[in-house]
């Protein structure tokens, strides 16, 4: 090992942990706040170490836990399912979209590629999933809308496969009687680790963070994430502050709404954060195997 | 790239036929439904049958379950009274707006709805709402009978009602409101403050005395000083107004108004001598989160019989008011909360039906906005019949059910909590009644010939209201510049539209 | 000789057909979920009255576009967005690109681990939080840059809310911040990707580090550099709302560098809520975003085959 690398590393630990400072601090002030009193930030602004603290927005989270872990339920339902679904579905488009001898496979790529500049809106969007599929209301409606797959996705894949997948091995393949479908499943997906924990991660956080599903299609409580939950809070707060004249007073009061959002977001990380890690491993266990066999 | 556009063209013929079948496929559901109705209409010696009307609100943090059992209850009465099954459709408040937007282009079944007062003449232009004249003459006594003449007909929009007001406060007055602790710690004379010039040297006081309280800050997060001072008519949107609520109804220029001027040069000074909060721009904490803490002592705002007490619960600091300007009944405080049915329901007696119980019947009314007798509420002992209060070892965060009682129908049929004055609702009607009516109350402004120019001007209103209004910024510098950006957005545009129809309107209800 | 071609035909269809079937539940979702609602695009030129329906509402030109273009703000708001978002691609994947290769470097799967977490925390946070901690940072009265960094220069504090001077940087810093972690890990699964081989061999011939970026891991992941700068492209005069909304607090005093299509749009169309008007300026940023995307595509074409898009 030359002087040269250990520098290279050592300057790679400097630089990464300074960055990594400056994502973490802004997490930290988010974590005390949300346990600061909420008189207190109100007289003396947000800070690390708060002179008064409070349990107040976990106690009101914690008084609707039924709520919340229901949620929390449904959550890492569509997140589960909706992921695996989309990396299917990813894959088998851009697979043969990546075979530079597919005719036709550039129409197709600009097929998929036209999705990504126009799209219709929420309101066309929302009438075809409810007038044509009767969608409203149903579990499938926080897994298909808008998440399954997405055009962004299926292209960064495509260019992966172009990328890694050697076409002498797929012609070999083809040579010794293999099926398309067999190729696909035996040399693709086994040599695109690296692609699929990438694009598995996106969608599971696409689908851990989504709540516009349950916004538009959703308007029974047992089908609301863990998202919506939250938000529906955070939206009538907002509601409550900007409308104070309103009357709403004596609803507003109950609520502790400074810290709240913090708290809020609290919620919903936290567990991104304690599975993280154990994703981590499958993810770079995906990445250096891929890069082994590629 | 040609053969991929003609693939384009393809995939979108597809789908226009698909789409095309698909709406042909819901009015064939539509018909059929229809033709069932028809069917049972024709014998005539059938009994009356049970339909079932969707009924759309705003809610706040209100539990679904709780809500549920409300619905049961108001059922019981709906179906013996009217025979008609609700339900309904809460909607959380802050989702308000892009819900209704679903729910209008879906056309999906909603037969009877909130409407809030911004929204009112943009859905009647957009043709969202029935004209409910001739059922309110068949289904409407109840309605009718609850409202002075001139309120319900403020509502008509080309000599049609198309929503219902709740019955409220349905005027406006605006004053100050206090931290008593230290109006009474200062010896501050509350019945002295009745105009700006005594609010500053109120404001003087505080500032001179607690060193560590912000005097004045601003009625709600992101409002400013002059939304809670309103001197005029605002014909709505604030766009073109109604000097002293007459002005021989000449259309001017808000912001060029002297008045407005005056305004700004005041709040400044406040602004610069640290009377009022320094971020107010940008401020984005409520008013009672800014009472509860200590930090501020003051603000601004709209208010109504029973204002104090209100305010005082929700900032649990006890509060006292004093009135600036005197109550005025304007098409916007009229208009603030009202009922209308959608146009395509398929149920609109029903509705309409419904709509008048919660204008008569203080059963449906106080089931609405208390929840269930021994529940959610008691009849408080010892005081008057409508009194009620929280049942044993609760209050308004642990009971469970929560409604914004101005919302549903009538709020003079609805309980008073002991905590607030029972005589609220003979106060309320006085209020009603003594207020100064506007020269243009009843001309309701349709926005949509000038929709371009309206979203020009919002977007320079909202450059630099908040900066003005809040003093954070110089007027003599800003205020100029502000007015000449109106004029290229097309300010002229919307004030000699609005001139027009006020001048039709005018002619049409022959005020002179 | 033509039924040759058509035997030949033939047999290439028997030979693609299992992968076109392959292909058939990703086009049928992109036909439902993408191109039906696309006749959405048509109610830019309605007038929408719902007792017509959406469908038979009166078509009324290009007039929901007019809205877009009449006054000063249509200049500032093209370039603000125009500028951020150019800005954006390029310092976005120059330093997602930095950061990959960086992380690359440290073998410590512990500490790569737990870096990588770290700078994907930003990209957890909803914008609306971000506006809280940037306000924590900037408050005028009991932010940190007032109250601690600036008097430790000495420097006179700053109303941040009220000069639209420092925004330009503060947005691309905060949008930097927060989306850095999430894009590095695409480059990070190219980099990994690319074959040990080559760096050995460029080891053995005495290739510096920087030599051995500069010569294999930067060509070798040209094509997804290309490609997300191409998408990056396309979506050029839309921006992240919440970034330009939320994080400058909605402040009026910084609309000059702050205000730009999408926070246009959403505050005209606040009082009236007109479904067309919004519709239309989702369409007019399309356009652009599409005949950026085609003239790019082209010129990369011209130089490298391979690295095109379609």
């Amino acid at each position: 090992m030359t002087r040269q690398y250990i520098g290279w590393r050592t300057a790679s630990h400097v630089i990464m942990a300074l960055l990594s400072l400056a994502c973490l601090l802004p997490f930290v002030l988010l974590f005390t706040s949300s346990v600061t009193d909420a008189d207190t930030i109100v007289k003396e602004g947000y800070t690390f170490v708060p002179s008064k603290l409070s349990f107040a927005a976990y106690d009101y989270l914690f008084a609707n836990s039924k709520t919340v872990i229901h949620a929390y339920g449904i959550t890492i339902l569509t997140t589960v399912i909706g992921t695996t679904a989309s990396l299917l579905m990813t894959s088998m488009l851009a697979y043969p979209l990546s075979r530079k001898d597919l005719p036709g496979g550039m129409v197709i790529a600009f097929i998929v590629f036209f999705t990504l500049l126009f799209n219709g809106g929420l309101v066309p969007t929302y009438m075809i999933y409810t007038q044509m599929f009767d969608i409203q209301n149903t579990f499938l409606a926080q897994v298909i809308p808008w998440l399954l797959m997405n055009g962004f996705n299926v292209l960064l894949m495509r260019a992966f496969f172009m990328n890694s997948i050697p076409v002498p091995v797929l012609e070999s393949a083809s040579i010794d009687g293999a099926g398309e479908f067999t190729i696909y499943y035996k040399i693709v997906l086994q040599l695109s680790l690296p692609i699929l924990a990438t694009i598995g991660l996106f969608q599971a956080l696409a689908y851990w963070n989504d709540w516009n599903n349950g916004l538009v299609f959703i308007t029974e409580a047992r089908l609301f994430n863990l998202q919506n939950v939250l938000n529906k809070i955070m939206s009538d707060i907002e509601f409550l502050t900007s409308s104070a004249s309103m009357g709403a007073g004596s609803v507003a009061a109950q609520l502790p709404s400074e810290t709240f959002r913090m708290a809020i977001a609290v919620v919903g990380i936290v567990p991104i954060l304690i599975a993280y890690p154990f994703f981590q491993k499958y993810f770079v266990k995906g990445l250096t195997i891929g890069a082994v066999k590629g | 790239m040609s053969k991929a556009m003609r693939m384009m063209t393809v995939l979108m013929l597809c789908g226009a036929l698909l789409l095309s079948a698909c709406s042909k496929g819901n009015e064939g559901g539509g018909n059929a439904e229809n033709k069932g109705n028809a069917g049972n209409a024709g014998s005539p010696q059938a009994e009356e049958k049970i339909e079932e009307i969707t009924v759309a609100f705003p809610m706040i943090t209100a539990s679904q379950q709780e809500l549920q059992l409300v619905e049961d209850e108001i059922n019981k009465i709906s179906e013996e009274k009217i025979k008609t099954h609700v339900k309904f459709l809460p909607i959380s408040a802050g989702e308000w707006a892009q819900r209704m937007n679903l729910i209008f282009s879906g056309g999906e079944t909603l037969d009877l709805t909130y409407v809030a007062g911004g929204m009112y003449s943009g859905m009647v232009a957009k043709g969202q709402l029935v004209a409910l004249d001739d059922l309110l003459n068949q289904h409407g006594e109840g309605i009718k009978s609850a409202f002075e003449e001139k309120y319900l007909s403020s509502t008509k929009i080309k000599g049609q009602i198309y929503s219902v007001p709740t019955v409220r406060d349905l005027a406006a007055s605006f004053g100050i409101t206090m931290r008593k602790d230290l109006v009474d710690k200062h010896g501050i004379d509350v019945a002295s403050i009745k105009t700006l010039d005594d609010v500053e040297k109120v404001l003087k006081t505080i500032k001179d005395n607690e060193p560590n309280i912000v005097p004045l800050v601003p009625g709600g997060a992101g409002q400013t000083y002059r939304e809670n001072h309103v001197f005029y008519d605002p014909l709505g949107d604030n766009m073109g107004v109604l000097p002293n609520y007459d002005n021989g109804l000449k259309v001017v220029n808000l912001y060029e108004m002297p008045e407005y001027k005056a305004f700004l040069d005041r709040v400044r000074q406040w602004y610069l001598d640290g009377y009022t909060l320094a971020d107010a721009a940008t401020n984005k904490t409520q008013t009672f989160e800014l009472i509860k803490s200590g930090k501020a002592f003051a603000y601004l705002a709209m208010q109504k019989p029973g204002f104090a007490a209100q305010e005082s619960k929700a900032s649990s600091t006890e509060m006292v008011t004093a009135e600036l300007i005197a109550p005025v009944a304007t098409t916007s405080t009229v208009t603030g909360a009202m009922w209308g049915i959608p146009v395509h329901s398929k149920q609109q007696e029903k509705a309409m039906k419904f709509l008048n119980l919660l204008y008569s019947d203080p059963a449906i009314v106080n089931l609405f906005d208390w929840g269930i007798e021994g529940k959610h509420y008691v009849k408080a002992e010892g005081a008057a019949d409508h009194v009620i209060a929280y049942p044993e070892g609760k209050d308004a965060s642990t009971v469970g059910y929560n409604m914004l009682g101005w919302m549903f129908g009538n709020q003079f049929l609805s309980y008073v909590l002991n905590t607030d004055d029972p005589e609220i609702w003979a106060k309320t009607e006085e209020f009603n009644r003594v207020s100064k009516p506007s020269k243009a109350l009843g001309f309701v402004f349709d926005a949509s010939p000038v929709k371009t120019e309206v979203a020009s001007v919002t977007n320079v209103v909202t450059q630099y209201r908040l900066p003005l209004e809040t003093g954070s910024v110089d007027p003599e510098k800003m205020l100029p510049e502000f007015i000449e950006k109106l004029k290229a957005a097309g300010m002229d545009k919307i004030i000699a539209e609005k001139q027009k129809q006020l001048d039709e309107w005018a002619k049409a209800n022959s005020v002179q | 000789m033509e039924i040759k071609t058509t035997r030949r035909k033939r047999i290439h269809l028997r030979r693609f057909l299992p992968l076109y079937l392959m292909m058939i539940p990703g086009l049928l979702y992109l036909l439902i979920n993408n191109y039906l609602p696309m006749f959405g695009l048509s109610i830019a030129f309605k007038n929408v009255n719902y007792a017509q329906g959406i469908w038979g509402s009166d078509w009324v030109g290009i007039s929901n576009f007019e809205y877009l273009f009449r006054t000063t703000d249509a200049y500032i708001i093209t370039r603000n967005t125009l500028l951020y978002n150019a800005v954006f691609i390029v310092l976005g994947l120059t330093i997602a690109i930095a950061i990959a290769i960086l992380l690359n470097e440290i073998r410590s799967k512990m500490a790569r681990g737990f870096y990588q977490s770290v700078i994907l925390l930003p990209y957890l946070i909803s914008m609306i939080l971000v506006s809280y901690l940037v306000y924590a940072l900037l408050s005028p009265q009991s932010g940190f840059m007032n109250k601690t960094i600036l008097p430790m220069f000495g420097l006179d504090p700053i109303s941040w809310y009220l000069e639209s001077k420092y925004w330009p940087y503060i947005l691309t810093i905060v949008h930097i911040w927060k989306g850095a972690g999430y894009s590095c890990i695409v480059f990070l699964a190219a980099i990994i990707g690319i074959d040990r081989e080559y760096y050995e061999a460029a080891e053995l011939d005495g290739a510096t580090k920087w030599m051995q970026i500069r010569k294999i891991t930067l060509p070798m992941i040209t094509p997804i550099i290309t490609m997300l700068a191409l998408l990056g492209i396309g979506r050029i005069f839309y921006s992240d709302f919440g970034l330009f909304y939320q994080v400058p607090m909605n402040s009026g005093a910084l609309y000059e560098t702050t205000n730009v299509i999408d926070t246009y749009v959403f505050r005209g169309l606040l009082q009236i809520g007109d479904i067309g008007m919004s519709a239309a300026a989702g369409f007019y940023q399309s356009l652009v975003g599409f005949v950026l995307v085609l003239v790019s595509n082209y010129i990369v074409r011209r130089f490298d085959k391979d690295n095109a898009l379609f």
